[in-house]
């Protein structure tokens, strides 16, 4: 108890009276970070208002809400920014469902015993990983797009399912070898064959330990998204782009699109939390 | 060694031989026959290839040559014998192995309802009356977190017994329990070789081998050294190195 309050020097029982009047609200460490972090803020900002001023920067704020939501005649429609944001969703949602596929797939083959399994899957790993994922989406829209007949809006989800799958398959990789042999031999003694164990045995126990990297790398596929619109996919950086184009208000855009990515992206990772402590509590 | 009635060879091991790929000979040349409702206990030193015995007999381990034939089924590289065999098999293992993520019922519940093709309903009346066998029906709900070494171990066992496997193999079931616990596991063991359970069974309490085993075979560097009646095994070993190894662990 005495090593409770060591940066006043107070005493045990002083320090438990502070805290208990603290405590309907925060304790005194949470205040000091919530001071330091206004702080940074503040000098952030006033470092950017300051190199702005500079340049002679003319804060237009008050153009931005028009992109976001539009207001005619009284009726509310979703702006640029929004259908933008819609698409990106899109893009990003099936580009995940296309990453799961692959990954588990990739995965599996490597773990076979097929020897054109694992030679297959060696070979898509290598070549998506050491590859940059803008030149895999020019070459998917440019190369393989017309002779496939596929849109531009399929060739950005499949090279994005493509390349995050990659790294996918690893997490799942990992997290199926990270299970004990035992479980295995136990339910192979039980007569269970390699399907039924995996899908009840490996990996119920598997995607436990695979959900916190399987979320930075779903969070990794949405900020990857943004690379769509370079084959004119009109996604949230593309709608961006061509306001910014036309209006010329730079800071204020892109500032508002980062906020939007970082609203997604929080967003995933919370609900992921979620669902982690509802497994965890199950167990 | 139990008064009851032996039945026909079950078990037929002939001449089987490994080498680990690493060029560890793991076992010899061992061939040994089990009879119906016969006990046989397999000791020796550890690295002598007991447990990679047993491991090879429901084909967790691939011999390099030699024939296993467990009911008359032998186990080749046909997929559909090698799940057969499991089948009739129950194995215990020494790190219990119960599968984390599911209660106590659902462990003893899956490979009757996935295998067996049965009802969850009629799992679970079996599955009940095994815990009740095990003495720890309060604990169907459980996790096996929950439970001390010797409870997880009893579940592992009603888990094989489960599948009705019509030969039961021990890998060191005890090896891995505080000393309060062994005796709890070694009730269940003992309980069931009366009933006239097959039962191979691989370990070092020696007292529980004089007790129950009906056959014995002694191995070192993965071959058998002596075999023989368990009871004639202790009192009077033939060999040399047996004589040794007894007078050592008893």
């Amino acid at each position: 108890m005495a090593g409770d309050f060591p940066w006043c020097g107070m005493t045990a029982q002083a320090g438990l009276l502070v805290q208990k009047r603290l405590s309907p609200f925060l304790s005194r460490s949470v205040w000091i970070d919530i001071v330091k972090f206004l702080a940074l803020v503040a000098v952030l900002t006033w470092v950017m208002y300051r190199g702005t001023g500079r340049l002679g920067y003319h804060w237009q704020w008050y153009r931005v809400p028009q992109y976001i939501v539009e207001v005619s005649d009284g009726t509310i429609r979703p702006g640029p920014l929004i259908d933008g944001l819609m698409v990106t969703f899109q893009v990003s949602a099936l580009g995940l469902i296309l990453t799961f596929l692959f990954g588990l797939v990739t995965a599996l083959l490597r773990m076979s015993n097929s020897l054109v399994g694992t030679t297959v899957a060696r070979l898509y790993l290598e070549i998506v990983r050491s590859t940059p994922l803008l030149v895999q989406l020019f070459f998917l829209y440019f190369v393989i797009a017309p002779v496939l007949g596929i849109g531009r809006f399929t060739s950005a989800v499949l090279a994005l399912g493509l390349f995050e799958g990659s790294y996918a398959s690893e997490i799942f990789r990992s997290g199926i070898v990270s299970i004990h042999r035992g479980q295995w031999e136990a339910a192979y003694s039980l007569g269970l064959g390699t399907y039924h164990t995996y899908r009840y045995i490996i990996l119920p126990q598997a995607v436990r330990r695979m959900l916190p990297p399987l979320t930075s790398q779903a969070v990794s596929l949405i900020k990857d998204s943004a690379l769509v619109s370079t084959i004119a996919v009109y996604d949230l950086t593309m709608r961006a782009q061509v306001i910014i184009s036309e209006t010329f208000l730079t800071f204020e855009i892109w500032f508002t699109v980062a906020a939007m990515y970082l609203v997604i992206t929080v967003l995933l990772s919370s609900v992921v939390n979620v669902l982690e402590n509802r497994l965890r509590t199950a167990e | 060694m139990l008064d009851k009635a032996l039945g026909d060879y079950i078990v037929e091991v002939e001449g089987i031989s490994k080498t680990y790929p690493n060029g560890v000979v793991a076992l010899t040349d061992i061939s040994v026959k089990v009879r119906q409702r016969e006990v046989l206990v397999v000791i020796g030193p550890s690295g002598a290839g007991k447990s990679t015995f047993l491991r090879c007999l429901n084909g967790l381990e691939e011999v390099d040559s030699g024939s296993i034939v467990v009911d008359g089924i032998p186990l080749d590289d046909s997929k559909d014998h090698r799940l057969q065999i499991r089948t009739e098999v129950g194995m215990v293992f020494q790190s219990f192995n119960l599968f984390p993520h599911m209660t106590v019922l659902e462990n003893i519940n899956l490979a009757q309802t996935l295998v067996r093709k049965k009802s969850v309903k009629e799992a679970t009346e079996m599955s009940m009356a095994l815990l009740e066998k095990v003495g720890m029906p309060e604990k169907a709900g459980s996790y096996p977190s929950q439970l001390s070494g010797g409870q997880q171990q009893r579940v592992a066992i009603a888990r094989a017994l489960a599948m009705m496997p019509k030969v039961m193999l021990f890998d060191e079931a005890t090896s891995a329990l505080d000393p309060e616990m062994i005796g709890e596991v070694l009730e269940v063991m003992r309980r069931l070789a009366r009933e006239g359970m097959t039962m191979v069974v691989v370990t070092h309490e020696m007292g529980f081998a004089r007790e129950v085993g009906d056959q014995m075979i002694f191995m070192e560097n993965g071959s058998v050294v002596e075999e023989g009646p368990a009871r004639l095994l202790f009192s009077s070993p033939q060999k040399e190195r047996t004589r040794l190894f007894l007078s050592q662990i008893l």
